[in-house]
């Protein structure tokens, strides 16, 4: 396995992915990262793989929680309980439910496109800004997809990056090190405001 | 000679795309059967972005099926598949064309799925009151069971979400009044782990933790319909175990830490807070 040819065929990545997406480059750390993770996999139907998180993103489990639960989920959260110390030493539920709907799916039941669409925010511990921008950026990110997503051209050349990166021995390489590699050529590209911003 | 060649390629011209045509048939219904199996086998093990695959590549097989050879078979995988991406619209189209070519039950399927479909609209047009009565009447009489799951998670959510508004006696009321729809769903379908789960929602709600905890174990181990519900059965599993780790007596508490021990152990989990599924 060539670390450059893996970047590379990275970049070209990013390349196929600013051609189809042009003005979304929030989309492609999300759609990158996952057409690595299932080329170690070796896995290529893409196309009902990139659809299935819409479906994943529908509520199926029970959204209503008690308050003792959503207390528990901040509290037990290391980054969250220090994001929202004041709320939880003040007991204000009504400002934590507010917030669940957000953080849950993301941090509690660990989504992982949604955590790839919030890496940034991830990274730098800002909470807060994930509560506030989730709905409109996870319907965003819905729609924002549906124009590549109906050019078969799209899926192809995904396909082929794919089995590309599985020839390449992507396999070997740890999820971190994948997610690194994938900032990095995104970064390259576009400089550093193109992840998530 | 000249004759029995014309014969032949006249055989040849005629019965061989027949067949072809046909084998290409069989194929596209095999291949939507055997999509939907797949697909549900992934779900068995929440494997959910496969099963999602899957159906939809039933979808499509079931789709090109009913154009080249409707047959109620065709419309009825189609619709299956259809209710399990929520096209709830198109499931009932689906089951309409099925009962037309045959299928006994698919007209009840297709109202059931068309009253499902509607409920929905309800509630997200915020008209609580018919959704509920909607969902309750699913939960009550449909004999299809994808529905019946679809109506009782709407069900237990929205009057879960409804409870939180009431002051602490009607809530206790409301909340008793959802146990015993959810012990009368068990009592129907006992090895239905979602039914457990959502009455370990209940138990959560009603602050009864140790039933919670069990009801919660008990889902985990007859089985739920995705992999995001398993994983909120679990964090549900780790905020009751925490609930009672901290409140039992020293004695209790060692035999009840070392139950819960030896179910993680079986399912794998990191330690006993952590499951297997957990980054951190």
């Amino acid at each position: 396995m060539s670390k450059k040819d893996i970047e590379s065929a990275l970049a070209r990545g990013v390349e196929i992915l600013n051609e189809f997406l042009p003005l979304n480059s929030t989309l492609y750390f999300p759609i990158l990262y996952s057409a690595c993770i299932w080329a170690v996999r070796r896995v290529f139907d893409y196309r009902e793989r990139i659809f299935s998180w819409q479906v994943w993103l529908d509520p199926d489990e029970v959204r209503t929680k008690p308050d003792e639960f959503i207390l528990h989920f901040f509290t037990t959260h290391e980054a969250l309980s220090r994001a929202y110390a004041d709320e939880i030493a003040g007991r204000d539920v009504k400002a934590l439910r507010a917030a669940f709907p957000a953080l849950y799916p993301v941090c509690g039941l660990e989504d992982a496109f949604l955590k790839a669409l919030f890496k940034k925010e991830l990274d730098a511990g800002d909470y807060r800004k994930i509560a506030d921008e989730f709905a409109t950026r996870a319907a965003k990110a819905r729609d924002d997809i549906q124009p590549a997503a109906e050019n078969p051209h799209f899926w192809a050349a995904l396909e082929n990056l794919g089995a590309e990166l599985a020839a390449l021995g992507i396999h070997l390489l740890k999820d971190e090190a994948v997610e690194k590699a994938v900032v990095k050529a995104i970064k390259k590209h576009a400089g550093k405001s193109a992840v998530g911003g | 000679m000249i004759r029995a060649r014309a014969e032949k390629s006249w055989v040849f011209a005629v019965y061989v795309p027949v067949i072809l045509l046909c084998a290409a048939c069989a194929t596209h219904l095999r291949h939507a059967k055997a999509a939907y199996a797949e697909a549900q086998e992934f779900s068995r093990r929440y494997q959910t972005e496969q099963a999602v695959a899957a159906y939809k590549r039933s979808l499509i097989e079931s789709g090109i099926e009913v154009g080249n050879n409707p047959s109620a078979q065709a419309f009825m995988l189609k619709g299956m598949a259809e209710v399990n991406l929520g096209l709830w619209r198109d499931a009932e189209l689906s089951f309409i064309k099925a009962s037309g070519l045959g299928f006994e039950a698919g007209e009840a399927w297709a109202s059931d799925v068309s009253l499902l479909g509607l409920a929905i609209s309800f509630e997200e047009l915020g008209l609580g009151e018919p959704a509920l009565r909607a969902y309750e009447n699913l939960l009550g009489k449909s004999a299809f069971k994808p529905v019946r799951l679809a109506a009782a998670q709407k069900y237990f959510d929205l009057t879960l979400a409804r409870t939180l508004g009431l002051g602490d006696k009607e809530k206790s009321r409301a909340l008793a009044d959802l146990a015993r729809v959810i012990d009368k769903l068990e009592t129907g379908d006992f090895a239905c782990g979602f039914y457990h789960y959502f009455h370990s929602q209940v138990e959560s709600h009603r602050g009864d933790y140790r039933r919670s905890y069990e009801e919660a174990v008990t889902a985990r181990e007859l089985g739920l319909p995705s992999e995001k519900i398993l994983r909120d059965n679990d964090n549900q599993i780790v905020f009751c175990y925490d609930k009672l780790a901290g409140s039992l007596p020293a004695s209790e508490r060692d035999i009840f830490s070392a139950a819960h021990a030896a179910w993680t152990k079986r399912w794998g989990w990191k330690d006993a807070r952590t499951p297997n599924w957990k980054m951190e």
